[in-house]
């Protein structure tokens, strides 16, 4: 609703947020996804505007710690800085894989898929064994970046 | 350190010889979106009474908005409640419940107040009788938006609802969250929809409270583990089991663990969303000895007074 | 992860000063002008029927007079009867003995009962103005307004009544009624406000115990009428204590309270003579002086037992103590209401809704 907006005294974000409830993936992640995605396929640049909370929330009727949880992941992650008063800004790019290495990670990929496909996989199979080792993949590298510091942030576990 | 917005321990309420609330404990802290979340007849809206200060408790203590006392001026001053059904005066048009909040309290923005009910389309003279049930809902929360409380207390508020309306109502909530700073405490018993915007849960059933804390934390807390039902009993007296569910050849287990804790050989761990933790939690008999409620960090007073 | 906490700016103060009284005034007025209109049209309507109905009867009462006090008129007897049959219906009060209790009950009972009946007290009670202040800044100003209208129309009523009970009309035997008669008495000076005041106050914590406002209003209905009996019956005529006489000429405007006779000091009979006295000294029958007017004196019986060495005792109250047991039900209904109002309050502030 507009009342809920805050006045655009100038120019607002060039994106704006959408969210998918059924996805299984936590709100949080998916407005850290969709900045992501945004800048990779240039709609964002450095420099730009991400939405503010107020219009985020008054759009997605979601919890306003959820938008800043996800602006405090990009911060972490190097590509958002806030500016006290303004608002978050994107500060870099994603890294881009050169062209190149783009075919032969995608030549790489198809040798992989007939591969699967001569052992038995239908489309599915592939699909979630893909998944399942990409979730690996990712739960392999976060818990090597968390190391130790984990423990402190989880309270009241009996 | 930030103060709690409600603070009850061992609350408990009577009504003749019915205890619609017992050994109530939960510390809610300021800033965030509490959802209140249980089946009918498990004492929710017993709680909102308590802290909107309506009904005084049979036993224990409760304080509001970092100490004060339920139901006093200041807590009255900072707390705008919205009771289940929206109870609205018939007769008065909407201008008129907006003079009368006025005159009620002590802040009103009366033009946010207008606009809004502007922009919902709820014209000014018409009597609140005459409005649908999803209009008076969205009156009545106007009302206690304009007062700018610290703490907003909302009964079932979205029972009478449409979608949109719905989806517009959680809007202008959190967007006052987010201007203002309001914390908010809501009792629900749809689940689905709190997930996008509860980041406090309190779970109750039958008058107790059965799980009650942040909601990232709680969930970073549990782990669903599957593997072969044989083995289930073997790992059930290791790990903190919360429930088991079996069929013949493959078991679920919803324990208690963090994402570092190591997974049992030929195991899967999954992690187990809000609706399902909320519903395991439900069902439990037993008020769960666990996690407790999240006392806000640096504060140890856990003065239970039981007074039979 | 940050949590949006208050904005600093907000007052810290625990201890709030109380929202000014007047912020009130538009909120009881908005609820609860139905009822005062109502009361008002309904006073005001019912004024203008006494009125018109007084003249008639003021005109009636005049002519009575006249020709009772020229002796040697022949129409003077049977001015009673006629007087009395003037609008016959309200000569003896009864029916106007309702008005307050309605009064009361239709505006005193809903005030509590229809918010805790329809759940709005969910509102009300959580706004800053504070529950037990809310009550008592729609009771107070609701009860004085009600009993100023119920004083201001009872002026109506002392005048139609005038003639029933002046001291005149009872020397002229054109009236029975006494000032103290049940009918009347409330009905003038400060009575009618004061009952009206009762009744709401009655109505009120009716509505606070009961909490719907039907059964609120039935209640306080009962509770009026069990009130008006018994202070009718038993407790005003205690007020002061009666004066006692064996003087047989008692004003005619007199309460009497109780008749008994002695002879040679000690005490024979109450009320009236048995029959085989009767026989013995009076065989004319009971049958006394007549004031002129039709109406009987009370001094029948002992003119003829007198002789024989009988005493009547009379204990009544006069005339001139009208006011003052005006005062005194008039100042025990208002610190009655005030309790019943404090009391209503008491129950606002302490009760679990």
């Amino acid at each position: 609703m507009d009342i809920d907006k805050q006045s655009n005294t100038g120019a607002g974000s060039p994106i704006e947020f959408r969210l998918d409830p059924a996805s299984g993936v936590p709100t949080y992640l998916q407005l850290v996804q969709q900045v992501e995605h945004a800048l990779r396929l240039g709609y964002l640049k450095p420099g730009d505007q991400l939405p503010k909370v107020r219009d985020v929330v008054a759009a997605l009727a979601i919890n306003p710690n959820t938008v800043l949880k996800a602006y405090k992941e990009l911060e972490t992650k190097g590509l958002a800085a806030g500016r006290p008063g303004q608002g978050t800004f994107v500060q870099a790019t994603l890294s881009q894989v050169a062209l190149p290495e783009l075919a032969g990670l995608r030549r790489t990929l198809l040798g992989w898929l007939a591969s699967a496909d001569a052992a038995g996989l239908d489309e599915d199979g592939m699909v979630a064994l893909f998944t399942s080792a990409l979730r690996d993949f990712h739960e392999s590298r976060g818990s090597r970046t968390r190391g130790g510091a984990a423990g402190d942030e989880t309270e009241g576990v009996a | 350190m930030s103060p709690n917005v409600v603070e009850a321990s061992g609350l408990g309420k009577r009504y003749g010889s019915t205890w619609a609330l017992r050994e109530c404990t939960v510390a809610i802290p300021e800033g965030h979106v509490a959802a209140l979340v249980g089946p009918n007849g498990a004492g929710k809206t017993t709680l909102l009474n308590i802290a909107a200060g309506l009904v005084a408790p049979s036993a224990g203590e409760v304080t509001v908005l970092g100490g004060r006392p339920a139901g006093s001026p200041a807590a009255l001053d900072g707390i705008a409640f919205v009771a289940q059904d929206t109870p609205m005066y018939k007769n008065l048009s909407a201008r008129d419940m907006l003079h009368l909040t006025r005159n009620l309290n002590r802040r009103f923005d009366q033009p946010y107040a207008e606009a809004r009910l502007g922009e919902l389309g709820i014209p000014l003279k018409r009597k609140a009788g005459k409005l649908s049930g999803g209009q008076q809902a969205q009156l009545a929360l106007t009302l206690a938006l304009a007062r700018r409380p610290r703490l907003l207390v909302l009964d079932e508020p979205m029972a009478m609802l449409d979608p949109i309306a719905r989806h517009d109502f959680m809007a202008s909530v959190m967007t006052a969250m987010a201007a203002d700073g309001v914390s908010v405490v809501l009792s629900s018993h749809v689940l689905a929809e709190l997930e996008r915007v509860a980041d406090y849960l309190i779970l109750m059933s039958r008058g107790c409270v059965q799980l009650a804390g942040e909601v990232d934390d709680l969930l970073a807390a549990h782990r669903m583990l599957t593997g072969p039902a044989a083995e289930a009993d073997r790992y059930a007296g290791r790990l903190s089991v919360v429930h088991t569910s079996r069929g013949e050849a493959q078991a679920h287990l919803l324990i208690r663990a963090s994402a570092d804790d190591p997974v049992p050989p030929g195991w899967e761990a999954h992690t187990v969303g809000l609706e399902e933790l909320a519903l395991v939690y439900l069902r439990e008999p037993a008020p769960a000895v666990l996690p407790g409620p999240a006392r806000a960090r640096g504060q140890n007073n856990q003065q239970t007074e039981v007074t039979k | 992860m940050t949590a949006l906490t208050v904005s600093a700016g907000r007052e810290e103060d625990a201890s709030l000063r109380p929202l000014p009284w007047q912020r009130m005034a538009w909120v009881t007025w908005r609820q609860h002008r139905t009822p005062l209109v109502s009361v008002a049209v309904f006073l005001g309507a019912l004024a203008v029927g006494i009125w018109v109905a007084g003249r008639t009867t003021h005109h009636v009462y005049a002519a009575a007079v006249a020709a009772c006090e020229s002796r040697n008129s022949l129409a003077c007897p049977g001015m009673a009867n006629t007087l009395l049959g003037t609008y016959g219906f309200l000569s003896n009060g009864f029916i106007l003995q309702g008005v307050p209790v309605l009064i009361g009950a239709f505006a005193g009972a809903p005030v509590l009962a229809r918010e805790l009946e329809t759940g709005t007290f969910r509102y009300a009670w959580t706004q800053g103005f504070g529950r037990w202040r809310w009550t008592l800044a729609k009771l107070v100003p609701l009860a004085v307004m009600l009993a100023a209208a119920a004083g201001v129309f009872s002026l109506v009523l002392d005048w139609y009544y005038q003639p029933y009970v002046a001291e005149g009309s009872q020397a002229l035997g054109l009236t029975a009624y006494t000032p103290f008669f049940p009918g009347l008495f409330d009905l003038r000076g400060i009575g009618f406000a004061a009952w009206t005041l009762v009744a709401f106050a009655i109505g009120a914590l009716a509505g606070m115990l009961i909490r719907r406002v039907v059964p609120a209003i039935v209640a306080t209905l009962v509770a009026y009428a069990a009130l008006a009996f018994a202070v009718g019956s038993w407790l005003r005529p205690a007020y002061m204590a009666p004066v006692v006489t064996s003087n047989l000429n008692v004003p005619g405007s007199a309460w009497v309270m109780s008749q008994w006779w002695t002879k040679g000091g000690r005490f024979t009979f109450a009320g009236s003579p048995p029959q085989n006295l009767l026989n013995k000294y009076c065989p004319n029958g009971p049958a006394g002086p007549v004031g002129p007017g039709g109406m009987p004196k009370t001094t029948g019986l002992a003119e003829c037992l007198t002789p024989h060495g009988y005493t009547q005792w009379t204990s009544y109250q006069p005339a001139s103590r009208f006011w003052a047991f005006q005062w005194i039900e008039g100042g025990w209904l208002l610190v009655l209401s005030a309790l019943l109002i404090a009391a209503t309050i008491w129950l606002v502030r302490r009760r679990a809704a």
